[in-house]
C-alpha cells in the first residue's frame, strides 16, 4: 500500500522520535511512503484563525502534492490531519475561493481537484491493513501492559467531522490496544484537551489540563499512555517535570506515540523505536 | 486489499440525537435510574446525590423525568425550565457528564443528573448566572456608528453577516460555558469562555460595528488562551460551530484591531512564511523573550534528547517548502 506522508513540524523536530518509529512500522507492516518533501506546515492553529485564506492555500497546496502522485495522504498528528480535512471541505464548498487558490498553486505549476483521501496512521491501521492482519503481525502481544489511550481533540471532535455525538464514545485507540495485546484503561482524560495549542505562549493552562489526566490515567491503573498525536505527546511527556512539581507529585508515566506501541507488538526494540527519546523514561515497559 | 471500515467513528453509538432514535433502548415502564445531586447552602451537610426511579413512558426526555420526581418524590427539588422545546436555554443540566438541555435529550435507562460546572450553584440543578452576565455586559455588546451611514438602505451582504448571524442563533444555555476545560481553571486565565465569545460575536462581527469598539472589548476577552478542543461545538444544542465559526473570525479581528493581543499567533505565521515550516524554539524564543530563561531545565532535558536542535534552528531550512509558504504568505 502507497501513501504520500506528511509527518508535519513537530514529527520532523521536537518529536522526531516518531517520524523515526513510523517509518520502522510502516516498512513492517508494507505501508510505502512517498514523504512530501516540500510541503509546508498546515497553519496548527495559528495561521487558520487570523489568515484564512493562506491557511486554506498552505493546506490546498498539500492535498495537490499527494494528488500529484496520485497517492492519499497519512498524517501522524491529530491537528494536521483535521485541517487537512477542514481545507479539503472548504475547498469542495467554496468554488469561488478553490479557484483562487488554484491560480496561487499554478505559480509552481499546481493544480488541486479535490480528489486525495486524508487519512491518519490510526485510520490506515483499520482501513488499509485492518484488525485481521494486525492480529497476524502481532508476535509479541504486549500482555500485561495496562495502556491509557489519549485521543487528544482533533482525531475525534469536532462532530461535524467525525459524526460522534459524544466524542466519548470513540473506541478506535482501546480497540486497537486490545489486538495488540494490552488492556485498555478506561478514565475521565481519554477525549480530553492537552492545551498543547496555548502552550507557546502561556503553558500552564497545558500544565493544569494534562496534569488531570496523567494523575486520572494512574489512578486507574495505567503503566503508560499512547497518542495517536505529537502536540498531546509534547505536553504528556516533555512537559510532565513541570506537570509533577505542579502536582505537588512523582507521575512517572511514560508516554508512547502510537507506532512505538504498534512497534513494540510486532517485536521491534526500544532503541529501534527511539523510546529512549523521550524524556519519562521508558524503562519499566521493558 | 480496503477492509470495509470507517475507522474515524468506531465505537458511535448514535447517529441521530432525535428522541424517538435515542430512546430505543426503552419500553414503557420500565425503570429508568435517576441519581440526581442535590445542594442547599442553607443544609450543606445534606448535598449529595439522591436516587429516584421513574417508569419510562414513550418519548420520554430527562426534563419529563424531573417533573415526574418533583411532581412525586422531592417536590423541593430545584430546576429551571421554560419553554420546553430548546428556545429559551434555561434548563441545561449536565446528564452522564455531558451538558445537554433538559427539554431536549432522551433519557437514559441509568441517568446521572448534575448542574452545569463553572458557575455557581444556587439550589440542586439551578446555577447562577451572574458571573456570565457580568462577562458579557463588559463587552457593552451593542453596535455602536462612529460614523453616519450614506444612505438607506445600507448595503448588508449574507456574506458580511457570515459570522454574525450565526451567533445569533445562540439560546444562551450556558451547556459550552459549562464544557470548557479552559474556563474551569477559574481565573488562571483572562480567557471569557465560549458563551460570553458567542454574545460578543453577535456585535464584534458586524460589519456595521465601530472598530475601536469592537478592538477594546476584545483586547480583554483572553481569546487566544482558548485551546481550540471543540468541546463547546460538540455540546451547542443551536449546533453553532463556535470554534470555526465564532472564536477563530474573532481571533482574525484581534489580529487586525489589537495585534499585540495575537502576537503569539503572527510570531507564528511569520516563522511558517520564512521557513515554510514551525521551529518550536524559534516559537517560543520569539514569543515569550526572556521569560524563556525560566524554562532552561526543560531546554536541558530536551537538548538531552535531541528534541531541540540549535544548530538546526539557526540554519536548518527546507528550501521547497520555505519558498512555497513565503510565496504563500507574504502577499
Amino acid at each position: 500500500m502507497k501513501f504520500a506522508y506528511y509527518p508535519g513540524c513537530s514529527a520532523k523536530s521536537t518529536c522526531a522520535e516518531l517520524n523515526v518509529a513510523l517509518r520502522k512500522v510502516a516498512v513492517a507492516l508494507d505501508l510505502q511512503l512517498t514523504e512530501l518533501e516540500s510541503a509546508t506546515c498546515t497553519g496548527a492553529r495559528e495561521i487558520r484563525a487570523i489568515d484564512p485564506v493562506g491557511f486554506l492555500t498552505l493546506n490546498v497546496r498539500i492535498l495537490a502534492l499527494a494528488e500529484r502522485d496520485g497517492l492519499p495522504l497519512m498524517t501522524v498528528c491529530n491537528t494536521c490531519t483535521l485541517n487537512l480535512i477542514d481545507a479539503n471541505a472548504i475547498f469542495e464548498e467554496d468554488k469561488d475561493l478553490a479557484r483562487q487558490v488554484n491560480l496561487r498553486l499554478a505559480e509552481e505549476g499546481l493544480e488541486y481537484k479535490g480528489t486525495t483521501r486524508v487519512t491518519h496512521f490510526l485510520w490506515v491501521l483499520f482501513e488499509d491493513i485492518g484488525a485481521e492482519r494486525l492480529r497476524e503481525l502481532v508476535v509479541n502481544p504486549l500482555n500485561g501492559l495496562s495502556v491509557a489511550a489519549f485521543y487528544g481533540c482533533h482525531i475525534t471532535r469536532p462532530p461535524g467531522k467525525y459524526g460522534f455525538i459524544d466524542s466519548r464514545n470513540n473506541q478506535s485507540l482501546e480497540q486497537l490496544s486490545e489486538l495488540l495485546g494490552c488492556k485498555p484503561v478506561d478514565y475521565t482524560g481519554r477525549t480530553e484537551c492537552c492545551g498543547f495549542h496555548t502552550a507557546a505562549h502561556d503553558e500552564r493552562i497545558a500544565i493544569k489540563l494534562t496534569g488531570q489526566h496523567i494523575q486520572s490515567a494512574k489512578t486507574n491503573g495505567a503503566h503508560a499512555m499512547v497518542t495517536p498525536c505529537p502536540l498531546c505527546h509534547t505536553v504528556l511527556d516533555s512537559f510532565q517535570k513541570e506537570i509533577e512539581k505542579d502536582a505537588g507529585k512523582k507521575l512517572d508515566m511514560p508516554v508512547l506515540h502510537l507506532p512505538q506501541l504498534v512497534g513494540l507488538a510486532l517485536g521491534m526494540s526500544h532503541e529501534e523505536l527511539r523510546l529512549d527519546k523521550h524524556v519519562v523514561s521508558t524503562d519499566a515497559l521493558r | 486489499m480496503n477492509v470495509q471500515v470507517d475507522a474515524r467513528s468506531i465505537g458511535k453509538a448514535e447517529n441521530f440525537d432525535g428522541l424517538l432514535a435515542r430512546n430505543t433502548r426503552l419500553n414503557p415502564g420500565d425503570p429508568v435510574r435517576i441519581r440526581v445531586r442535590r445542594f442547599d447552602a442553607d443544609r450543606p451537610d445534606q448535598s449529595g446525590f439522591e436516587s429516584f426511579v421513574v417508569p419510562y413512558d414513550a418519548s420520554m426526555r430527562v426534563l419529563d423525568a424531573l417533573n415526574y420526581i418533583a411532581e412525586h418524590f422531592a417536590t423541593d427539588l430545584a430546576y429551571r425550565w421554560l419553554c420546553g422545546s430548546k428556545m429559551c436555554g434555561t434548563c441545561a443540566i449536565r446528564m452522564n457528564g455531558r451538558e445537554v438541555l433538559a427539554c431536549w435529550e432522551s433519557v437514559e435507562p441509568d441517568m446521572t443528573i448534575e448542574p452545569l460546572r463553572n458557575l455557581p450553584v444556587i439550589r440542586d440543578l439551578v446555577v447562577d448566572r451572574a458571573p456570565y452576565e457580568a462577562r458579557v455586559a463588559k463587552f457593552e455588546p451593542w453596535l455602536e456608528r462612529s460614523t453616519d451611514y450614506a444612505g438607506f438602505p445600507e448595503p448588508l451582504s449574507h456574506k458580511d453577516m457570515k459570522n454574525a448571524s450565526k451567533a445569533l442563533d445562540c439560546i444562551s444555555c450556558m451547556s459550552c460555558f459549562s464544557a470548557c476545560p479552559v474556563v474551569g481553571l477559574g481565573n488562571l486565565t483572562d480567557f471569557a469562555g465560549p458563551a460570553p465569545l458567542v454574545q460578543l460575536a453577535q456585535t464584534a462581527l458586524d460589519v456595521r460595528n465601530d472598530p475601536a469598539k469592537v478592538a477594546s472589548a476584545l483586547e480583554h476577552a483572553g481569546i487566544f488562551n482558548c485551546v481550540s478542543c471543540y468541546k463547546c461545538e460538540e455540546v451547542c444544542p443551536a449546533k453553532i460551530p463556535i470554534v470555526t465559526r465564532i472564536i477563530e473570525p474573532l481571533k482574525a479581528k484581534t489580529a487586525e484591531l489589537v495585534p499585540h493581543a495575537a502576537r503569539h499567533s503572527m510570531v507564528f505565521r511569520a516563522i511558517v512564511a520564512s521557513r515554510g515550516r514551525i521551529d518550536p524554539s524559534e516559537l517560543v524564543l520569539r514569543v515569550q523573550g526572556a521569560k524563556v530563561l525560566l524554562q532552561v531545565g526543560r531546554a536541558l532535558r530536551l537538548l538531552l534528547r535531541g528534541k531541540i536542535n540549535p544548530l538546526k534552528t539557526l540554519f536548518g531550512k527546507n528550501r521547497g517548502a520555505a519558498d512555497a509558504a513565503s510565496r504563500i504568505l507574504d502577499q
